[in-house]
């Protein structure tokens, strides 16, 4: 609201990294736009990669729910991202092994139901372990998870994956048509490149307004726990759980409650990402994923939302931009480069910025607190002289 | 095979994963944080010693169906891993202004960076050593143990390390300093031990064993960029089932945890057999004990491990 009243307020009220953050995502959506209007970025393409990014964005929420606030290690976010695909992906792809055809609220509904079981399964016996073992049992029970779904090829299809994933809206009333309902655009904004506007960007439209919804729910559910006095005590966890302890929270339970809350949370993703890639492979509970989520979320700003944000936009252009780099001017497989990516940015973060781009400053206070509201006002009069005035040293 | 044959076998991946385990405990009591690059430093060892074997050849002579060569890669592996994990160490660990869990995150920053610049020289397929395969030893085939000599060349080198590092650590000046600054790193500062030396040799001895660990699973396997990435976690099994910070649990965890994963075809055999009841039990465990987990196996043990005994199976009682 106030952003809107008094923009150059809002700008100079900005410490200097979100200056540059905003600086730099500015630039960068010029670049896109300049992209798009002259024809060298397909539109449908680009939807898919803010889908992509907006996915990336739910992962790092859901790793924030856990890391950020209550400083949980977590290296099972692919095994519950896999979970959430593949739920939903049996559900209703026509080419599952089992079950299959449903309507796609059914998959995100079973998908959740189980990504909690998972959840539990997993934390009843890590939570209680100091925090680099957690770390570690929880990479080795994300392979579990790998393994079983590779193996077990009556469930999942094995290493073959699962195809004939409907889009989430199929069997909706107006949104299953709409793609196809929609007219064919012609728009030429740059003589000579025109830029078409068919079904599948309808279709990628669509998505891209499920994730928007999906990760903007997220975002203020996330937001208000934050800052609930639940979220204190998460905090309070994190930066010294004796302490809690000592003020008589049951840490366990609250350190259950918060890494559930963000493996649904990687569960949703996995739900979007299956109706957006219609394919799911046992690839995608790839190690790999998780850190993708981890560099999201050191890089934003532990325990920061819009750290998050910014993380998972980042990701997707290391992700694209390497196989964009490859396509284009280097020759260098995509594969390795991103993972040298990925593992310079790591250094560099908890070399030069340990505590994130975006950390969280004032996102934890209640704005009211912030904005005047909830300064202490000045007195008109001094104590001294209400008490009648007895200046005499 | 017989149950010898699987022991046999399991006695030869033992051999590895202790050399791996040992540095990483290593690591773990004195730098005080746990190294995801370890898996990858091994993978380093490898790539060098296939490099390094390409360049000199065989060399003449052969031992134990080994040219010497190898023997010269081999140490040129060892040589290799320990002077990129001190540069690690020295670049990037160092000047590092975070807790351990910091330098674990960056671990695992270090560890992507090894492997994708080993992946973007040499390719992600698997590849060999240049050196004839050989037929199991004829002698030992009638109990059913089908061992090569290069597997007993694994076997005899680990032992060589494994003695020489027990020497080392009991005998040694450097030693005794490691041992100090395991118990109390503030401690031996004050008496006078120069930690961040010892913190150096720490690393040295640590990556040098990792790096003949990856030469051997090369030699036992075959070579590929995610190999050590791969084993990490069956070392972190390892480590964790020994106690953190004590090298000798270090290495029964290895061993324990090298020997369950070649016995898994053996145990299946042995779930196979015995009577389960009721039926959809039986088949939920017979699917769940072959040859696919056996990995699985290793972390599960781990993870059990930890809830029983949170400091494991030689670690002191307290932490």
């Amino acid at each position: 609201m106030s952003a809107l009243d008094a923009p150059k307020a809002a700008l100079a009220g900005l410490t200097r990294p979100e200056g540059w953050v905003l600086g730099v995502s500015v630039a960068f959506v010029l670049f896109l736009l300049a992209a798009l209007l002259t024809g060298a970025l397909g539109p449908t393409y680009f939807l898919f990669l803010v889908g992509l990014a907006g996915m990336y964005a739910l992962l790092s929420f859901g790793l924030n729910a856990q890391w950020g606030f209550t400083g949980l290690i977590n290296f099972s976010v692919a095994a519950f991202f896999g979970i959430g695909a593949y739920g939903s992906a049996l559900m209703t792809a026509s080419g599952s092994p089992i079950a299959g055809g449903f309507n796609p609220l059914v998959g995100l509904v079973v998908a959740l139901v189980v990504a909690f079981a998972l959840a539990l399964l997993i934390g009843i016996p890590t939570l209680r372990l100091r925090a680099d073992y957690l770390a570690i049992a929880s990479l080795g029970l994300a392979e579990v998870v790998r393994l079983i779904v590779l193996n077990e090829r009556w469930l999942t299809n094995g290493s073959a994956g699962v195809r004939g994933i409907p889009g989430f809206f199929e069997g909706w009333p107006v949104l299953s048509t709409f793609p196809e309902a929609m007219p064919g655009l012609r728009l030429e904004v740059v003589p000579g490149s025109p830029i078409l506007l068919e079904t599948a960007f309808w279709q990628a439209s669509l998505n891209v307004l499920l994730v928007l919804g999906f990760a903007g729910a997220t975002f203020f559910v996330l937001r208000r726990a934050h800052r609930s006095p639940w979220g204190r005590v998460l905090r309070t966890i994190r930066s010294d759980e004796d302490l809690a302890r000592a003020l008589g929270k049951n840490t366990y339970s609250f350190k259950m409650q918060s890494f559930v809350l963000g493996s649904l949370i990687m569960a949703l993703a996995g739900v979007f990402y299956t109706h957006l890639n219609l394919y799911v492979g046992p690839g995608d509970l790839d190690p790999i994923t998780t850190f993708y989520a981890w560099v999201a979320v050191i890089l934003g700003g532990s325990g920061s939302n819009r750290g998050a944000l910014f993380g998972g936009i980042v990701i997707v252009t290391i992700r694209e931009g390497t196989r964009f780099l490859n396509d284009v001017a280097l020759p260098i497989d995509p594969a390795p480069l991103r993972l040298l990516l990925i593992g310079v940015v790591i250094v560099a973060v908890m070399r030069y910025r340990p505590q994130g781009i975006l950390p969280p400053q004032r996102e934890l206070i209640w704005p009211s607190a912030v904005d005047g509201g909830g300064a202490p006002e000045t007195p008109d009069s001094g104590v001294r002289e209400r008490k009648g005035g007895g200046g005499d040293e | 095979m017989t149950v010898l044959g699987y022991l046999a076998n399991g006695l030869v991946f033992s051999s590895i994963i202790v050399l791996g385990s040992i540095g990483l405990s290593l690591v773990y009591s004195i730098a005080d944080f746990a190294n995801f690059a370890h898996g990858d430093t091994m993978t380093i060892g490898a790539y060098t010693s296939l490099v390094t074997f390409g360049a000199v050849g065989g060399l003449g002579g052969a031992v134990l169906g080994l040219p010497y060569g190898f023997f010269v890669a081999l140490l040129a592996g060892i040589a290799v891993a320990a002077v990129v994990a001190v540069g690690t160490e020295k670049l990037v660990y160092e000047p590092l202004d975070v807790d351990s869990i910091g330098l674990l995150i960056t671990s695992i920053g270090i560890a992507f960076i090894y492997r994708a610049v080993i992946q973007i020289r040499f390719g992600s397929d698997f590849t060999r050593f240049d050196i004839q395969p050989l037929r199991p030893i004829e002698a030992l085939l009638p109990y059913g143990v089908r061992v090569t000599l290069h597997d007993v060349a694994i076997v005899a080198s680990a032992v060589a390390l494994v003695v020489g590092l027990h020497v080392l650590l009991q005998y040694t000046d450097l030693g005794r300093k490691m041992r100090a600054m395991a118990d109390n790193p503030d401690l031996a500062r004050v008496s006078g031990i120069r930690t961040r030396r010892v913190k150096l040799w720490t690393w040295v001895i640590g990556a040098g064993l990792a790096g003949a660990g990856g030469v051997f699973l090369g030699l036992f396997n075959q070579l590929s960029p995610r190999m050590g990435f791969n084993l990490l976690l069956v070392i972190f099994a390892a480590v964790i089932l020994g106690g953190i910070g004590s090298v000798y649990g270090a290495m029964a965890g290895g061993f324990l945890i090298g020997m369950i994963n070649q016995l898994t075809p053996f145990f299946s055999a042995v779930v196979e057999a015995i009577p389960i009841w009721p039926g959809w039990l039986a088949a939920v465990v017979r699917s769940l004990v072959s040859i696919e987990y056996a990995n699985a196996i290793a972390f599960v043990i781990m993870v059990l491990v930890l809830l029983i005994r949170p400091n494991g199976i030689a670690g002191e009682d307290a932490t």
